[in-house]
């Protein structure tokens, strides 16, 4: 089992946001996650990544052979689950070189790996920014400070990249980038698409879904998933919206 | 019988204690130096002042979030034998390449200090006991002695001041290396009370660092006062690294004057001490003049830390820039005040002054007034201050990466303690400095 999740619920405050999501990603799958604003798409990612704020009261999520709901943020990153952010977080004072370079190596420890001195880290992270086609200036600017919209999209994709995970889970990704940026990182998921890493990417456009294509497309709303199909639910969204589906799901 | 114009001041038993107990000491002072000593009028002066107005209490707005009860408790001794340790003494000296001075207990030692032969000329160096040796010698230190001498802690330095440091460089003479001075402690309880007075000639240049630092027992009470003294186009950095034991006490305020065309910029960086309270009165009397003050601080458990600036512009086209930073852990508490005053005069200044604090704990404690007053209409200046705690969103991100929370807490609150130190020009300078705040303030940082 790669990744299950099962009856999840969550809420925030007092808030139910997820009522009972059931997923299952094979080794190597991608799927792509749709659904209108506030449906809980993001809150989705955040619980899986490992975000306190959001209370988990039922279901299961088993990543590999983890109850993935014991751990702290930090082990599941360390056990190869990522976020690319909806909205990557800014942290003044703190270069991206640090920042990844202490990621690197903590989730390096975690897998018995002795550290990556500063010479052999930095000669990787060019080479992965050079395919995301970066400026090695970015490496010392602080993380996502001062950055494009489209250029904090990009440095979460290079930190993907530099922490090679088993589960990437992409929130919004593609939105606010442009054409080029959009097949820069598209671009870069493919670079690491391979049979035993898996995709979430969660989305409202078919555009990046075009360059990715899914092998599974699911639509969420009002925390559930209402529909799946195959990449052919999304090109059928992307003409007729999800009105219709949302109205077939209330009738029921 | 006689009338008092005034009513005297009444005083708590607790200051009158330690009021008398300074006054002894003064005079023990006055009576060695002889009385013929000009130096002994200017004592007494200072002397009559201070039993007159005592130290400054809650009510007085200044030291309403200073309390001064714990400084009180001890009297401080000014006579005691400094059991010297070289070897501890060279591994606290700052590792950057310099002229090394090494104050023990409050005393300039010449055999710890480098050798200062190479020196290039144009340079005179000596210590505070030197000059006032000579009859008059204490006037080189005391340009500004009304000022100084408004609070309590200006008064006992008066009172008490037998050693120091006196530099001078004349026009256009530049140090390629920095002047590093240490002020190391090894007594606990001792009073260490030193006048410094820095002169740059016109077009001269000064790096200076300096250091209040304790070895051994070192724990005692730190009081200085320097004058800072720059000529048109003379420039100098300096730094001020204060990591005294969590029970010492610390009181530096100086005194800077610029004129035309001058360039001073000054770093304080306070990790130590119960009382700290570093002042800055900057005097900006000259055209095209760019100043710069910044602090970092952090305090934990009950420390105080008392940071103040005064920028006074009074001519045209001058430019102040300031950055204060306090993290703040545990019960401490935070004081940040600061005045950036416009005279009429002196169109087109551009002053900035801001300062940003970080609360790590729920009972840790900020004041701050960021001041202007501006008299002039064609300027432009900016304070602000602003307090919060680290960002959840922050930590969320770094631990997403596999930081752990105790990682990720190190990292944002360093960055944001590390900021002001990007206007520290000398590199070597700024590698120091950022090595030795991050091993200091780490092991407090979970
Ligand atoms: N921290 C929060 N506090 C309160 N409400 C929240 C919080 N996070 C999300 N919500 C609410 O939960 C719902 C789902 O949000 P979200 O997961 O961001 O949806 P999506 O990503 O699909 O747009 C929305 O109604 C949103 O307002
Ligand atoms: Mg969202």
């Amino acid at each position: 089992m790669f990744l299950n999740i099962e009856n999840l619920h969550a809420q925030v405050e007092d808030k139910t946001i997820l009522k009972g999501i059931n997923l299952r990603v094979n080794p190597g799958e991608v799927h792509a996650i749709m659904g209108p604003n506030g449906s809980g798409k993001s809150t989705l990612s955040s619980v899986l990544a490992g975000r306190e704020d959001y209370e988990v009261n039922a279901g299961e999520i088993r990543f590999l052979d983890h109850d993935l709901l014991e751990m702290d943020a930090d082990e599941r990153a360390q056990q190869g689950v990522f976020l690319a952010f909806q909205y990557p977080v800014e942290i003044p004072g703190v270069s991206n070189k640090l920042f990844m370079h202490t990621a690197l190596n903590a989730k390096r420890a975690a897998e018995g790996l002795p550290a990556l001195d500063m010479f052999d880290f930095e000669q990787l992270a060019l080479e992965k920014m050079k395919r995301l086609e970066m400026s090695p200036i970015m490496l010392e600017r602080s993380v996502n400070v001062g950055f494009s919209g489209g250029e904090k999209k990009r440095n979460d994709i290079f930190q993907m990249a530099m922490l090679e995970p088993k589960l990437c889970i992409m929130d919004e990704t593609d939105s606010g980038l442009d054409i080029d940026a959009l097949r820069i990182v598209a671009n870069g998921v493919n670079a690491l698409r391979s049979n035993e890493r898996s995709f979430i990417v969660v989305t409202h456009y078919q555009r990046l879904l075009d360059h990715i294509k899914p092998d599974f497309v699911h639509v969420l709303y009002d925390g559930k998933i209402i529909k799946s199909g195959g990449f052919e639910l999304a090109q059928e969204l992307e003409e007729r919206g999800y009105d219709h589906l949302i109205q077939a799901y209330e009738k029921v | 019988m006689t009338t008092l114009s005034k009513p005297m001041k009444k005083f708590s038993p607790l200051a009158q204690a330690a009021m008398d107990y300074y006054q002894s000491q003064a005079k023990q002072l006055m009576q060695a130096e002889g009385e013929g000593h000009a130096v002994t009028a200017f004592r007494q002066a200072a002397l009559n002042r201070f039993l007159e107005q005592g130290f400054p209490t809650r009510k007085d707005e200044d030291w309403q979030f200073t309390p001064l009860s714990n400084f009180l408790k001890t009297h401080y001794a000014f006579n005691g034998v400094s059991r010297i340790d070289e070897a501890a003494i060279a591994a606290v000296k700052p590792k950057v390449d310099g002229w090394h001075l090494v104050f023990v207990d409050g005393y300039f030692s010449e055999i710890l200090s480098d050798d200062l032969a190479g020196m290039p000329s144009g340079v005179s160096l000596e210590s505070g006991k030197d000059a006032l040796d000579f009859e008059q010698g204490f006037r080189v230190f005391a340009d500004h002695e009304t000022d100084i001498e408004q609070d309590a802690f200006g008064m006992l330095n008066a009172m008490l001041f037998d050693d120091g440091l006196f530099i001078e460089l004349a026009a256009h003479v530049r140090l390629a290396k920095p002047i590093v001075v240490s002020y190391v402690q090894t007594l606990a309880s001792h009073a260490n009370t030193t006048r410094c007075k820095i002169k740059l000639g016109r077009g001269a240049q000064l790096q200076l660092i300096e250091q209040y630092v304790a070895i051994d027992a070192g724990c005692g009470f730190e009081n200085s006062v320097c004058e800072i003294d720059l000529a048109e186009q003379a420039k100098m950095s300096q730094v001020i690294w204060q990591n005294l034991p969590e029970q010492g006490m610390f009181f530096n305020n100086q005194f800077i004057d610029l004129a035309e065309q001058a360039q001073f910029n000054t770093h304080y960086i306070g990790l130590g001490s119960a009382i700290s309270r570093h002042q800055n009165h900057v005097q900006m009397a000259g055209e095209r003049i760019e100043s710069e003050q910044n602090s970092i601080c952090f305090a934990r458990n009950q420390q105080i830390m008392d940071t103040r600036t005064y920028t006074g512009h009074s001519v045209e086209w001058g430019a102040s820039r300031q950055l204060h930073k306090l993290v703040l852990a545990d019960q401490a508490i935070g004081v940040f005040n600061g005045m950036i005053k416009v005279d009429q005069k002196a169109q087109k200044t551009d002053g900035m002054m801001d300062n940003k604090n970080l609360l790590l704990s729920n009972k840790a404690q900020m004041n701050a007034k960021p001041q202007l007053e501006i008299y002039a209409d064609d300027v432009k200046c900016s304070h602000g201050s602003a307090s919060g705690q680290i960002s959840a969103d922050q930590i969320f991100y770094l631990q997403a990466r596999g930081l752990t929370k105790q990682q990720a807490r190190q990292l944002v609150t360093l960055a944001f303690l590390m900021e002001p130190l990007e206007s520290v020009a000398d590199h070597a300078v700024r590698d120091w400095l950022q090595q030795a705040l991050s091993a200091a303030v780490t092991p407090y940082l979970n």
